[in-house]
């Protein structure tokens, strides 16, 4: 078996006296979409900080490629395609400018595929970023997450923004391409209806640990009651109601 | 809380509960030395020293304290086109006449109240006649006008400081020469009186643009201009270094340059018009060889902040998020920082010889150059020359990176201390250096004690930079061999400046032992060398 992309163990971390995360184990295999739910302020955005190397593990370890991404960030960070839910990209570049700043990072980039984005999500390169809608911001931040065809692509939230007709349609299509071809997805979400549609593994987190982890048809198929397949929204508050 | 006004004075009275709580405990024990101890007895000042340390110097503090905490300035951007009044209170179901007015009055009663507290309890009853209204008018205009121009949107990045610098001179100029005419209180009062009123409109049309997130735009004949007439861009970077090299510039690089472009006019046209007075062109040409320097100790506080798009010092993800090491981050600002320093003394080197030629000053100035010539020698001369240029191009760079580190580290706490400890420092050390002057016993032990003082510093400095060293390598930042590197060419531009002081200076007024320790403290390397593990302190929280 192929060593995993992501392996958590004992991860562990406090803000003041608020525990983020305790005790976090996760290992994911390559090739799949893997749903990261929970609910506002569960420890989502903490533990994908924990990937990027954002934020330095207290207790416990984080290997993503089998590094630590804190002592070689290059290495790490240079294989993963990174979608804030902050929409943090800077507002005075023109989208061709993002293009070609970020085009420099990643040697992999491929030109074809992101001018195929950008059609595709239909940015004009000559706006300005600040004058783009909460939509398009995603859109272009989702453009130089996926241009460099990462090994790993992470998107944090990626819905917020995005309208019902873009989410289904344009990110369903990203994450089963980019599945299909074997590269692994991690997206955090607390629109459950949006995870069980793209997901092929979800993990729950609430209050900071991982209550449920698990194949989404195994998960559907251990909680089926007198023949009635329960949707995710119903498990996850049997789960994260029972913490 | 029932009113907007209670809620605008209760946020100003409990995020800055401590710098509050202090000053009071300040007059209050200024107010007990004056009940107890000299029981409202006449106050004696003994000397100006006395005078600068009981009452100038907390009076100057507390006007800097209270200007940045009334026009919002700690946490903001000075630099930037967008006003720095809050955009969260913009939200609120609140007029703009009471979000420009509720401040503006709290700002002028504390600014009044400060006066007459100081009257009161340090300069009455005194020897000298105090005036007790116009002062206290001249102080609420005065922070009226800082916050009308502090929340005004700007067509171009930096003008605000420019405007600022210019307006509230214009003020105290005004005022001076009143004084000088000896005016009478009336005549103060009513050249001060429409003050207030005007700052006040001023404020709300700048609240109200920047409410309608109107911020007029000039950069694009900036933009166009750079189309125009500089060579495009390539297509492609060459490297991920250069991509943020670029970033940097565009966020920071700009501000430096055009603000030495917007004050050098000012200054030059002096040259223009004392053209027969040497006195007043000599001091025009020293402001203008300054005026990089002072305007990047304004630009620092741009340049330190890891981003431009937010009001937090923390990195954002997209920054965190660049497959960089800290070390490649912090060194795209430093080559930002020296284009922009070059970029500045650039505009100076073209401006300074255009102005003397065209003024018809520039024969003083060459027969000045001609007379030092002949005392020095022209290899001393032209040695000197070129020193004191490649140290006021130095110091201008080492002004936009010195405090990096505050910034990179992304602690507001730290930021806000450091900013606090610099103002101390303004505050204190002109009284402290004219009670030194006024002592030739003092001047004579200090002047003996300063090889010791040195050796001190250079022994914190070195003991400094050996400690970051080892935390750079521990952390992973540098490697030895970068180390060393580093730590050659510090030797190497150490070396280089004791040549060139030992060159220059007798050897009978200056001990070479003394010339090492002062290259030593000269050229940077705590500072800067803090700047990559600061940054890992916020990117790997």
């Amino acid at each position: 078996m192929s060593e995993p992309v992501i392996h958590i163990a004992g991860l562990t971390r406090r803000f003041g006296g608020k525990t983020a995360l305790a005790a976090v184990g996760l290992s994911m295999p390559r090739g799949a979409v893997y749903g990261l739910v929970g609910a506002n302020g569960a420890g989502k955005t903490t533990l994908i900080r924990h990937i990027l190397g954002l934020l330095r593990a207290e207790s416990g370890t984080v290997r993503v490629f089998g590094l630590d991404p804190v002592a070689e960030p290059v290495a790490v960070l240079s294989r993963i395609g990174y979608l804030s839910e902050e929409n943090d990209l800077p507002g005075w570049m023109r989208v061709d400018e993002l293009i070609r700043y970020s085009r420099a990072f990643y040697p992999a980039w491929d030109d074809a595929y992101a001018e195929e984005l950008m059609r595709a999500f239909a940015l004009d390169g000559a706006a300005k970023i600040r004058s783009l809608s909460k939509g398009q911001k995603a859109r272009a931040g989702l453009l130089i997450a996926l241009a460099h065809r990462p090994p790993l692509l992470v998107l944090d939230e990626p819905s917020s923004g995005l309208d019902p007709i873009v989410r289904r349609d344009i990110l369903g299509a990203v994450m089963r391409t980019i599945a299909d071809e074997g590269r692994t997805v991690l997206f955090s979400s607390h629109l459950l209806e949006e995870v069980e549609q793209v997901a092929d593994h979800v993990t729950m987190i609430s209050n900071g640990t991982i209550v449920l982890s698990a194949p989404l048809d195994d998960i559907r198929e251990s909680h089926r009651v007198a023949g009635r397949v329960p949707s995710l929204n119903e498990i996850f508050v049997t789960h994260a109601g029972a913490t | 809380m029932r009113s907007p006004a209670a809620a605008i004075a209760w946020e100003f009275r409990w995020r800055h509960r401590v710098g509050l709580t202090a000053l009071a405990a300040y007059f209050a024990v200024m107010a007990l030395i004056k009940v107890v101890v000299l029981r409202g007895e006449r106050v004696d000042f003994r000397s100006d020293e006395t005078f600068a340390l009981s009452v100038v110097v907390p009076l100057t503090a507390t006007i800097i304290y209270f200007v940045a905490v009334f026009t919002f300035g700690l946490s903001g951007d000075l630099a930037a086109r967008q006003s720095m009044y809050p955009a969260r209170m913009f939200a609120l179901p609140v007029t703009t006449a009471a979000l420009a007015g509720w401040p503006m009055l709290y700002g002028s009663a504390a600014m009044a109240l400060l006066w007459f507290a100081t009257r009161l309890l340090g300069a009455w009853p005194s020897g000298v006649a105090v005036p007790v209204i116009w002062p206290a008018l001249l102080a609420a205009s005065f922070l009226a006008w800082a916050q009308a121009l502090t929340w005004m949107p700007y067509p171009l990045p930096g003008l605000r400081v420019v405007v600022m610098m210019l307006w509230l001179v214009t003020i105290d100029a005004v005022v001076m020469i009143a004084l000088n005419l000896r005016a009478s209180e009336g005549t103060m009062l009513a050249l001060l009186a429409p003050l207030g009123p005007l700052a006040y409109l001023t404020a709300r049309v700048a609240v109200g643009r920047a409410r309608r997130g109107d911020v007029p735009d000039w950069r694009g004949a900036f933009a166009r201009f750079r189309a125009d007439v500089l060579p495009r861009p390539r297509d492609h970077f060459s490297s991920a270094a250069r991509a943020q090299t670029w970033l940097e510039w565009r966020q920071h690089g700009w501000s430096l340059p055009a603000l030495v472009g917007s004050v050098l006019p000012f200054e030059l046209a002096l040259l223009f018009l004392f053209r027969e007075a040497p006195g007043i062109v000599f001091e025009v040409l020293v402001a203008a060889l300054l005026t990089p320097s002072l305007m990047s100790a304004f630009v620092a506080a741009t340049v330190r902040r890891p981003q431009t798009t937010t009001d937090s010092y923390g990195l954002t993800p997209f920054l965190a998020a660049r497959p960089l090491t800290n070390a490649a981050l912090i060194a795209a600002k430093l080559k930002a920082t020296i284009r922009s320093a070059l970029a500045a003394w650039l505009l100076v080197a073209v401006a300074v010889p255009v102005a003397l030629r065209l003024s018809g000053t520039a024969p003083m100035v060459i027969d000045w150059m001609r007379r030092y010539v002949e005392f020095a020698g022209r290899p001393r001369a032209i040695a000197a020359a070129l020193l004191v240029l490649l140290a006021l191009l130095a110091s201008t760079w080492k002004q936009l990176v010195q405090s990096l580190y505050v910034g990179m580290s992304g602690r507001s706490w730290l930021v806000k201390a450091s900013v606090f400890a610099a103002l101390a420092f303004l505050v204190v050390a002109p009284p402290l250096a004219q009670w030194i002057v006024s002592s030739r016993a003092l001047i004579a032990a200090l002047w003996n004690a300063l090889p010791w003082i040195a050796a001190v510093l250079v022994c914190i400095k070195l003991s400094a930079a050996v400690w970051i060293a080892m935390r750079l390598r521990d952390a992973g930042v540098f490697g030895d061999g970068a180390l060393l590197a580093a730590a050659a060419c510090w030797d190497v531009a150490v070396f280089a400046l004791y040549g060139v002081l030992m060159w220059l200076l007798p050897a009978l007024l200056v001990r070479p032992y003394f010339i090492v320790l002062i290259a030593i403290l000269a050229v940077p390397l705590v500072r800067v060398s803090a700047a990559p593990l600061a940054l890992a302190w916020n990117r790997h929280r």
